[in-house]
């Protein structure tokens, strides 16, 4: 104990005193940290948030079924429950069905019914009716004894601004129906899943509701205590082959996954800006060691132990890591408030719908975020530290030279960060670890570690080769700084390290980006084609569950004249965990007007045999995801099908909510079951009429004859709302993106500024023996630009290589998708001179502290 | 007392379900009118042993002592509640198509058995609607059958089949009556209230031979012993004043039974209602008035779980038979507690009597029902 106040002291003496007296590049660093952690805590809370909200509202939803009982793409029928329930091993059965609906006004958000049998499910699921001032209160028998009875959970009610006793006008696939409210529940259990925008209602009236008569989505099972495998073999020999019994998890495990997946991709892009910010402390911490080598020597003469120095200096790092990170816990409350929207946005968007109302801390999250924080930071400071601890106490007698000596020449360090950049390939080309693309992280990491490895040799090389040139065109100040740069050593090359490294991440981004989103332009430009696209009511969010009227159907045949109608109908299935829809579609029609985005197999072979349905086709992320490639045969239980067919081909499609197979819908009819029509789209005979206004007309007419019955969307509007989600679901990527940037500068500006008070005497004694002011300023101009071209030019080769990892590395084995690599080089040919010169002029401040002190004063120190 | 019982078993046992029993509705719903019983109920079997759809509450109430082949002595109960939960007509509102899952009945189950030696007591419990097979009741070829999930009672002519699972235990027994059904009141009218329609229609099977087998704990045992059927219907909900109620059935030596119910108003006072039936050796029923009852309450029992008191050994006089029997329970701890279906705690239990009759020594053994103990009025469904 006395050891540790005696360091402390020691510490306070040493590094905080110091640190005051140079207030602003410690407050530069903390700030870089501090963003750094910001964002990466951020991140991480906010993806959380989705996270526990979904799997919260999975499990509040599954409640304590042991299993569930679903028909794949289907319903299962209600009669099953009477023979499940009197099965010896059975403790309770629930039928649930459940649907998106919304109040029959324009614009009102869906939200969530669930029909149950209130009885039957009181052993699975925890609700509760509020109770009321009203001494007549409200029994939920209420729900089973009148039709058309609902209770809304209270943020619902709130939402919709409704009583218990109002009446609420719903609407829905099959028609809209008048709701009488009979209860609220309790924020309890039940009621908090969906981000508490839930009601419930009796299965009867949902079923009336819905037209959904004897059968139910699923049927929720609690197994008694001493209910064996045998039992459990029992009860699925009870089953058609095409019920399905498994664990509730396996839903939940299912969206966890692909969560997960996103927040390790956020969480690895948001440790960039403390990656970054490691540079920052690095940088720091290795000025003060350099500059206070003489202090250092004193402190060992006057008794100071080597390990004293090492951790006087490692304890610099970390209470630049400590005050970074409680510096960050302001930056961050402002910064969750964006992402926590934006990141549960995306997730609805691309994997699962999620409704993030509050923010939940947990001790985990918090310890990891600030061990993350302090851990990069010692790490930053161990090798400065290292340094520090060599100075012999004879040095207090010696006048200082130019400070440390790098331990390692930069050819060493060259060699080193070569290796790392070879094992890139190698790494890259290795299958994912549990589902997740770590050897990909890896090699990311090990390319950025190289680059930066190989900074103080380039910088070397680059400007002695460049040093006599430059003393040629541009005078004695620029040559001065290329041999400044050239001798610096590892210090310098630090802060190109960071930019580096700020640098490849946005060339990557933006070339990933651009990539991404070109792709996507053209897989919807093709393949999302149809002039008039028409589904049943609330088609998209309920997932085409219901179907589209057969009068509407009927009505429609009045527009075959004028156009083509293609039915499609959609199954949402689930290949082990993997999510995926299987599109049942007119084959012929729809390649007459348009195509498949083919990835691989011969589609002038394939097309022909789509559209004799001799077999399916898969997407690219179906195939990564489940190694089913073509050749193989594709098998799924759909609805009371069991398909096998083979695998035809294997195209980009870029889907979200998981993969997709394809196949001929009169085939699967013919060879299969019939099916009800989920959607359909038109595509006018005659294209060269003004086809939106042919959209817009043909719209009219159908709601004119048919009314509100079905849901709308031209073609036109489809495919800009997918791309505009797609810029939706990049808006926290960019965010992320420029922090990173914004630390890069301030990485920048601290390493100059560093630069030049660390060389303040001899600037100083430049000037004394005749320099100019101007001349000064323009060779530390000089030796800027030459750490933000060289930093710049690394960083976008850098990016170039990362991009390629990004995008047939890291997204295939994320998501299972990659992309058509393109460049989108006029964002970088603009963006690129505009960091330089951002970074030139976070270059400034530097300049302006060299006199910042008479000379005199300076050398008088001295 | 029974008849009593089971109609406010009814009530309190459905509350929820009567919405009003706790006052909410009296008869009338939506303008439609439950059945009310206000006269002779003209029952005749086995047509009256099924459903009477249109009244509010009807139950069909299985109670018995039995012992093994190792004379080691059991009690049970199988119960089956039916409430309906909306009046007659008001499924002409109902939309149309309508689902399968729409009804107007709901089934509760209550089972029991005491193991007497074991001093334990099992129970459990069901609730489900009456659709889609789940429960309900049927006729066919004069078989009645009353079924709730697995459990279930088949009443055929001169045969009761009594069936129920539950997860510790199970039973299946079959009852031959000794004697006719006997009719309780007027013909079966009983009034249950001051005004005519505060009323049920209420007959009784008072002596059932039984024989079957139990399972406790996956044991079965074999057994033999007597049994008591009751089946009763009404739409009147219980009078406010009235806070529970007391039914004893007892089964006597001399081959008589007897049947009392006392309904306790708050104060602790009997209601005018509170009767009883004496039925002689050939069957023969004889009704008992409020003044011909006479009850002392020797003891109570608290409940570890409810904490409720319950009265646990009572002395009752009968004036008209010359009759006082001191009854008490075969064991104390026979609460039944209902939360996951009724939400009501009840204490249902078998007793031993033992007294004079007619200054003839006499014992028998019977059960008891005891309601309004606890404070589970209000538990919620």
């Amino acid at each position: 104990m006395r050891n540790f106040f005696f360091f402390l002291r020691l510490f306070i003496w040493f590094s905080l005193r110091d640190m005051r007296k140079h207030m602003g590049r410690a407050a530069t660093v903390l700030l870089g940290i501090a963003l750094g952690a910001a964002v990466f805590s951020s991140v991480r809370l906010s993806v959380n948030a989705s996270l526990d909200s979904f799997t919260r509202s999975m499990d509040l939803i599954a409640g304590q079924a042991d299993y569930v009982l679903t028909r794949p793409g289907g319903h299962v029928p209600e009669n099953l429950i009477t023979r499940l329930w009197n099965h010896r091993a059975i403790q309770n059965v629930s039928p649930v069905l459940s649907t998106y609906t919304r109040l029959a006004q324009t614009g009102s958000e869906p939200f969530l019914l669930i029909g149950f049998d209130p009885i039957l499910d009181r052993p699975l699921r925890h609700w509760r009716i509020a109770p009321t001032t009203d001494q007549k209160a409200v029994v939920w028998f209420d729900l089973l004894k009148e039709p058309d009875t609902i209770i809304l959970s209270e943020p619902l009610a709130r939402l919709l601004n409704r009583e218990p006793g109002d009446r609420l006008l719903l609407e829905h696939a099959r028609q809209r129906s008048d709701f009488k409210i009979i209860g609220k529940l309790a924020p309890e259990g039940l009621a908090l899943a969906e981000g508490g925008r839930i009601a419930l209602t009796d299965i009867a009236t949902f079923q009336e509701f819905t037209g959904l008569f004897g059968k139910v989505d699923r049927i929720d099972l609690k197994l008694k205590p001493f209910a064996t495998e045998k039992d459990l073999a029992d009860i699925r020999q009870m089953l058609s082959e095409s019920i399905q019994l498994n664990p509730p998890t396996a839903a939940r495990q299912s969206g966890q996954m692909m969560i997960r997946a996103y927040q390790l991709n956020l969480s690895i892009l948001s440790f960039a800006s403390l990656f970054v910010g490691m540079f920052l402390v690095y940088s720091l911490v290795a000025l003060n060691a350099a500059s206070r080598r003489h202090e250092l020597a004193i402190l060992r003469s006057t008794g100071a132990s080597a390990y004293h120095v090492f951790f006087i200096f490692l304890a610099e790092g970390a209470f630049l890591g400590i005050i970074g990170w409680l510096a960050a816990i302001p930056l961050g409350n402002f910064l969750i408030k964006y992402l926590l929207h934006g990141v549960s946005q995306t997730i609805s968007t691309l994997f699962v719908r999620v409704q993030v109302e509050t923010l939940s801390l947990s001790v985990f999250e918090i310890c990891f975020s600030f061990a993350v924080t302090v851990g990069i930071s010692i790490l930053a400071a161990y090798q400065p530290a290292r340094e520090a601890m060599q100075v012999p106490p004879k040095e207090a007698l010696e006048i200082s030279q130019l400070g440390m000596r790098p331990r390692k020449s930069p050819r060493q360090l060259a060699l080193g960060g070569l290796i790392c950049i070879l094992l890139v390939m190698p790494l890259s080309r290795l299958p994912a670890v549990l589902d997740m693309p770590l050897p990909g992280y890896l090699a990311i990491m090990l390319l950025f570690v190289g680059f930066s490895l190989l900074a103080p040799w380039a910088l070397q090389r680059i400007s002695d080769r460049f040093s006599s040139v430059l003393l040629r065109r541009t005078g004695i100040p620029a040559y001065l700084a290329s041999r400044y740069v050239r001798d610096s050593g590892t210090r310098t090359a630090v802060s190109v390290g960071a930019l580096i490294t700020a640098v490849a991440l946005f060339t990557a981004l933006v070339i990933m980006i651009y990539s991404f989103r070109q792709t996507v332009a053209y897989w919807t430009h093709e393949t999302i084609k149809g002039d008039l696209f028409l589904t049943s009511k609330m088609g998209p969010v309920n997932r085409f569950r219901y179907p589209i009227p057969q009068q509407v159907i009927d009505n429609l045949q009045l527009y075959k004249s004028e156009a083509d109608i293609l039915p499609n109908r959609q199954f949402f299935l689930t290949y082990g965990k993997f999510p995926y829809v299987f599109e049942l579609m007119d084959m012929p029609g729809y390649m007459q007007y348009a195509s498949f985005f083919w990835l691989k197999g011969d589609p002038k072979k394939i097309r022909p045999m789509l559209k004799r349905g001799e077999g399916v086709i898969v997407s690219e992320v179906f195939s990564n995801r489940t190694g089913l490639d073509v050749g193989d045969v594709f098998e799924a239980q759909v609805e009371e099908s069991f398909v096998r067919l083979p695998i035809l081909g294997i195209v980009r499609d870029y889907r979200t909510h998981g993969g997709a197979v394809f196949y001929s819908m009169p085939h699967f009819i013919a060879q299969y079951h019939p099916i009800y029509w989920g959607g359909l789209r038109f595509f006018f005979k005659d294209r060269s009429r003004d086809l939106d206004l042919a959209v817009s007309r043909l719209r009219n007419q159908i709601i004119d004859r048919m009314g509100d019955q079905v849901d709308m969307f031209s073609g036109k509007g489809l495919r800009g709302a997918v791309l505009k989600i797609f810029d939706e679901t990049f808006a926290v990527t960019t965010v992320l993106l420029l922090i990173a940037l914004v630390i890069a500068g301030l990485g920048i500006a601290t390493t100059l500024t560093v630069l030049v008070l660390a060389r303040s005497q001899q600037l100083n004694t430049l000037f004394a023996i005749g320099a100019s002011f101007r001349q000064i300023r323009t060779m530390i101009f000089w030796e800027a630009a030459f750490l933000v071209v060289i930093g710049e030019l690394a960083g976008v080769i850098c990016g170039f290589i990362l991009s390629y990892l990004l995008v047939y590395v890291v997204n295939r084995q994320s998501f299972g998708w990659t992309f058509i690599y393109g460049v989108d080089w006029n964002a970088l040919g603009m963006s690129i001179p505009l960091i330089i010169i951002t970074a030139l002029a976070a270059a400034l401040p530097a300049v302006k502290l060299v006199f910042r002190k008479p000379p005199a004063t300076l050398l008088r120190e001295r | 007392m029974k008849h009593l019982s089971k109609k406010d078993a009814c009530v309190f046992l459905f509350m929820a379900l009567i919405l009003a029993c706790a006052g909410r509705h009296v008869y009338a719903d939506g303008g439609t009118d439950y059945l009310s019983v206000t006269g002779p109920c003209n029952l005749t079997f086995p047509k009256n042993h099924g459903l009477h759809a249109g009244y509010r509450t009807e139950w069909w109430y299985y109670t018995g002592n039995l012992q093994s082949d190792a004379g080691e002595p059991y009690g049970y109960q199988l119960t089956f509640f039916r409430s309906q939960i909306s009046p007659p007509g008001a499924e002409r509102k109902w939309p149309e198509p309508h689902s399968a899952w729409r009804t107007q009945q709901v089934y509760a189950g209550h089972a029991a058995i005491s193991d007497i030696d074991k001093k334990k007591h099992y129970q459990s419990e069901l609730l489900v609607r009456g659709s889609l097979g789940l429960a309900g009741v049927s006729q066919k070829s004069d078989i009645t059958t009353i079924f709730v999930k697995n459990w279930s009672v088949q009443i055929r002519s001169g045969q009761h089949i009594l069936k129920a699972v539950a997860n510790d235990f199970s039973f299946e027994l079959n009852l031959l009556p000794v004697k006719p059904p006997v009719l309780h009141g007027k013909a079966g009218y009983t009034r249950k209230g001051s005004i005519p329609e505060r009323a049920s229609c209420y007959y009784s099977f008072t002596r059932l031979r039984s024989k079957g087998a139990l399972a406790i704990d996956g044991t079965t045992i074999a057994v033999q012993g007597f049994s008591w059927m009751d089946h009763e219907f009404s739409s009147a909900p219980l009078e406010t004043e009235i806070v529970g109620w007391d039914w004893f059935s007892l089964q006597l030596s001399d081959q008589t039974e007897i049947m009392v119910y006392l309904l306790r108003e708050q104060g602790g006072q009997l209601h005018s209602a509170s009767s009883g039936t004496f039925i002689d050796k050939s069957g023969k029923p004889r009704h008992l008035t409020k003044d011909d009852i006479r009850i002392d309450i020797l003891d109570s029992w608290k409940s570890p779980r409810s904490r409720a008191v319950y009265p646990a050994r009572w002395r009752l006089m009968i004036f008209p038979l010359t009759m006082e029997l001191t009854i008490t329970p075969n064991l104390s701890d026979q609460e039944m507690l209902t939360s996951a279906s009724t939400g009501v705690t009840y204490w249902e239990g078998s007793v031993s009597a033992n007294g004079m009759a007619d200054k003839q020594p006499i014992k028998g053994v019977g059960y008891v029902e005891l309601t309004g103990y606890a404070t589970a009025f209000k538990a919620p469904m």
